[in-house]
């Protein structure tokens, strides 16, 4: 407890005194020092009551690392959903027996081990897999990449949409460096690359604006350029090419090609499926556009399909293509430049940190000394405890360890 | 607690590259050299690209005289409806400086008629144009039935609404003889308008097969008097009908009305000289503030003469430049930065 926290005007016991309405959180604090909690289940019984809890996470959230031990499948819940109550963050509980099934369903994301202490852990978690070290990869890659994507996803979506609804909008008038990705390895290396997901950097707000900007940018270029092409305009042949038909042809196909290359530039790694549903789906539109302007469908149901003949009358002439090349520059010289500048003159810490990716690269560092890696790998954790007699020598067998390095590990290690 | 080796086994996803998620993968990386290489050629591209277009519509020859005002006799009698059958005609004479070389194409234009409307653009039956189902008048609203009850073909607003000023090119041979610039009626519209879209119905006689229907109520004759001259241009199938039918997008437009038919003095094109125009002035525009012109027009490979095209490549393909530019100096400068901070 800190001296400050008897006065009045600390916020917690504002909090304890008037208990307001809105969800208190408690204020970040940084410690004076390096401390560490050790509590065990008996003593949570209490910690957890009335107004100590608030104490308790407060000193908990100061201290470098907290062990709670000997405590009930319900207390760990209480713990998990004493953090979530309080603090604005987002909570990951990890365990592997049933014990901690409350614990894993308690938290935002739930993880469970599967091993010896049974299918439990497993059945009721969001993530499973078999090692507790696998836990670091899940979350400064998997999770990562996971968020990153999610936020691609929507901003892209929303941009899309807006791209294409506002061109209809505009008609009325008238009638009308990506961020630059990491590998595995070194997102492994650098945890720092883990914060935008932390304080939710990459779809928030400010980003939602940037992509309705971008969005309305893309709908002016994609109307007003076709328009400009076809205004006064007649094909080669002196026939039509400013009717209605043509012209919303023309700016579909603009805006298909247009977003397309969006999603290209915004794809960081390319297999072959990314290749055939990019490409492919572009094709599809092709085929369909195709399909449902042929003679056969339109004589077929002649008031519901009225646009016979436009795609081939439309798509094979130049100024046409002209237009949608010059559709898709003007849309997406902006973006890439603004990938390109954006690192430079505003760097996010993000940023820097792949700047120093980027040096280390081109300065290859001799390779590390790997005797500290072989003893984490051959160090017994202290996770398993057993309830039941029978269990310690089968741990400390090593038996349930995996191999680590593909050369033998030559330290027989005795407890 | 032992298991079984088949019960761990079973569990694990197989080890194939797809669900292992270790697929071959490019991997995309915009570094400073492509995306500056990129700006350049697109730069150099968009530059080509606008200045051959500008040199192209520079080259055609367009003279476009505008006859709302100049036939203002004809135009106020066509603002009283009930004039509809007094015949007005207005004769512009003009002079051709220069010869017109290679096709040549008449076009009328019109201001302010927003055949982009929406009510106007669905009010037309397309099954009926088909030839497949001519007492279809579902979609036509208002232009459904005549005053008696009878089905209209073609009905719609959109086919009511025809252009219907004739225009007739004459060229002064000399300061007595003028002779008729001979056109074609025919190939000004799409082939596909023409031969799959539009058909007429039932047999020969256009007149029996018409039976049954009435004329639009804005229309002079019926639609089988439209050509009687050429019968694959009478009926729906009639290339000025056929034309006007496929609406324009903006309330500006021109469309094709003639072609010139390269015979006699005219096989090199327009020479230069006096002509005039003998308009037959029927469509009325003042009353709606819209205005019509007539543009005789060469063409080259890029279409008629907008300098919209041309112009928006080489703005593009100027700023391009200027963003490559921009974008190498700022690069060169930190990069001078970045080299100097990391030997420090």
């Amino acid at each position: 407890m800190k001296p400050q926290s008897l006065l009045e005007s600390d916020p917690i016991d504002d909090y304890l005194t008037t208990k307001p309405r809105i969800p208190f959180k408690i204020p970040e604090e940084v410690p004076s020092g390096n401390y560490g909690l050790v509590i065990n289940g008996y003593s949570l019984a209490h910690a957890l009551e009335g107004n100590l809890e608030l104490e308790l996470l407060q000193t908990a959230c100061m201290c470098k690392g907290v062990i709670c031990c000997r405590m009930t499948p319900l207390q760990k819940a209480q713990v998990v959903e004493l953090v979530k109550r309080y603090k604005k963050v987002v909570t990951l509980a990890i365990g592997d027996g049933a014990n901690d099934v409350s614990m894993i369903k308690a938290a935002h994301i739930g993880v469970g081990i599967s091993g010896q202490e049974g299918m439990q852990a497993m059945l009721n978690s969001d993530f499973a897999f078999s090692q507790f070290c696998y836990l670091q990869r899940l979350l400064l890659v998997h999770g990562r990449w996971s968020y990153n994507r999610m936020c691609k996803f929507l901003s892209y979506f929303f941009y899309k949409n807006f791209a294409f609804t506002l061109v209809h909008f505009w008609y009325a008038f008238y009638s009308g460096f990506s961020a630059q990705d990491v590998n595995e390895t070194w997102s492994l290396r650098f945890p720092e690359l883990y914060e935008p997901g932390q304080h939710n950097l990459y779809f928030n707000k400010k980003e939602f604006v940037k992509c309705l900007v971008h969005g309305i940018y893309s709908s002016l270029v994609l109307f007003f350029i076709p328009m400009g092409t076809i205004h006064n305009s007649v094909r080669t042949d002196g026939k039509e090419i400013s009717d209605y038909q043509s012209f919303s042809t023309i700016v579909q196909t603009s805006l298909l090609c247009v977003v397309t290359m969006q999603i290209a530039l915004e794809t960081t790694y390319w297999t072959m499926i990314s290749h055939i549903f990019t490409w492919g789906s572009l094709g599809f539109y092709f085929c369909i556009l195709f399909f449902l302007y042929s003679d056969g469908l339109c004589l077929m149901f002649p008031n519901v399909f009225q646009l016979l003949g436009v795609a081939r009358n439309t798509l094979d002439w130049p100024q046409v293509w002209l237009s949608v090349v010059l559709s898709m520059v003007l849309c997406m010289l902006p973006v890439i430049g603004y990938h390109f500048l954006k690192p430079l003159f505003w760097p996010v810490r993000v940023d820097k940190v792949i700047d120093r990716i980027h040096h280390c690269m081109s300065h290859p560092l001799p390779p590390r000394i790997r005797t500290r890696l072989k003893h984490a790998g051959s160090r017994r954790s202290a996770y398993a405890f057993s309830h039941k007699q029978g269990f310690g020598a089968l741990i400390t067998s090593g038996k349930t360890l995996k191999a680590k390095f593909p050369k033998k590990n030559s330290f027989p290690f005795k407890k | 607690m032992k298991r079984g080796s088949h019960d761990c086994q079973s569990r694990l996803p197989d080890n194939t590259a797809l669900k292992q998620q270790q697929l071959p993968a490019y991997r995309l990386q915009l570094t400073a050299t492509k995306i500056l290489s990129g700006f350049f050629i697109t730069g150099v591209f968009c530059l080509g690209a606008g200045v051959i277009l500008l040199l192209s519509a520079k080259n055609i020859k367009e003279v476009e005289i505008n006859y709302t005002e100049k036939c203002s006799d004809c135009a106020k009698l066509r603002e009283n409806t009930a004039n509809f059958d007094k015949e007005c005609t207005c004769s512009i004479p003009f002079y051709l400086p220069e010869a017109m070389k290679g096709d040549v194409y008449m076009f009328y234009k019109l201001y302010g008629f927003y055949q982009n409307l929406y009510q106007y653009v669905l009010s037309r039956s397309n099954s009926q144009l088909m030839g497949i189902d001519i007492k279809d008048v579902s979609n036509c609203a208002p232009f459904k039935n005549s005053h008696n009850g009878i089905p209209i073909a073609p009905c719609g607003a959109i086919a009511n609404s025809i252009f219907n000023d004739t225009i007739v090119l004459s060229y002064n041979l000399n300061s007595s003889m003028s002779i008729k610039v001979p056109m074609l009626r025919s190939g000004i519209s799409w082939w596909t308008d023409k031969y799959v879209k539009f058909w007429n119905p039932g047999s020969q006689n256009l007149s029996s097969a018409f039976a049954g229907t009435a004329k639009p109520p804005s229309w002079p004759k019926p639609v089988y008097e439209l050509d009687e001259e050429d019968p694959e241009n009478n009926g729906f199938i009639n290339e000025d009908f056929i034309v006007w039918m496929r609406t324009a997008a903006f309330p500006t437009f021109k469309k094709l009305y003639r072609r010139l038919s390269r015979i006699q003095h005219f096989t090199e094109g327009l020479p230069a000289g006096s002509y005039s125009f003998g308009i037959t002035y029927n469509f009325p525009v003042t009353k709606f503030q819209g205005e019509k012109s007539v543009v005789l027009s060469t063409l080259t490979w890029s279409g008629g003469s907008s300098l919209f095209l041309g112009l928006a490549y080489t703005v593009t393909g100027a700023l391009t430049w200027l963003a490559f530019f921009a974008m190498m100096a700022i690069h060169l400068r930190l990069k001078e930065r970045k080299t100097l901070f990391h030997q420090e």
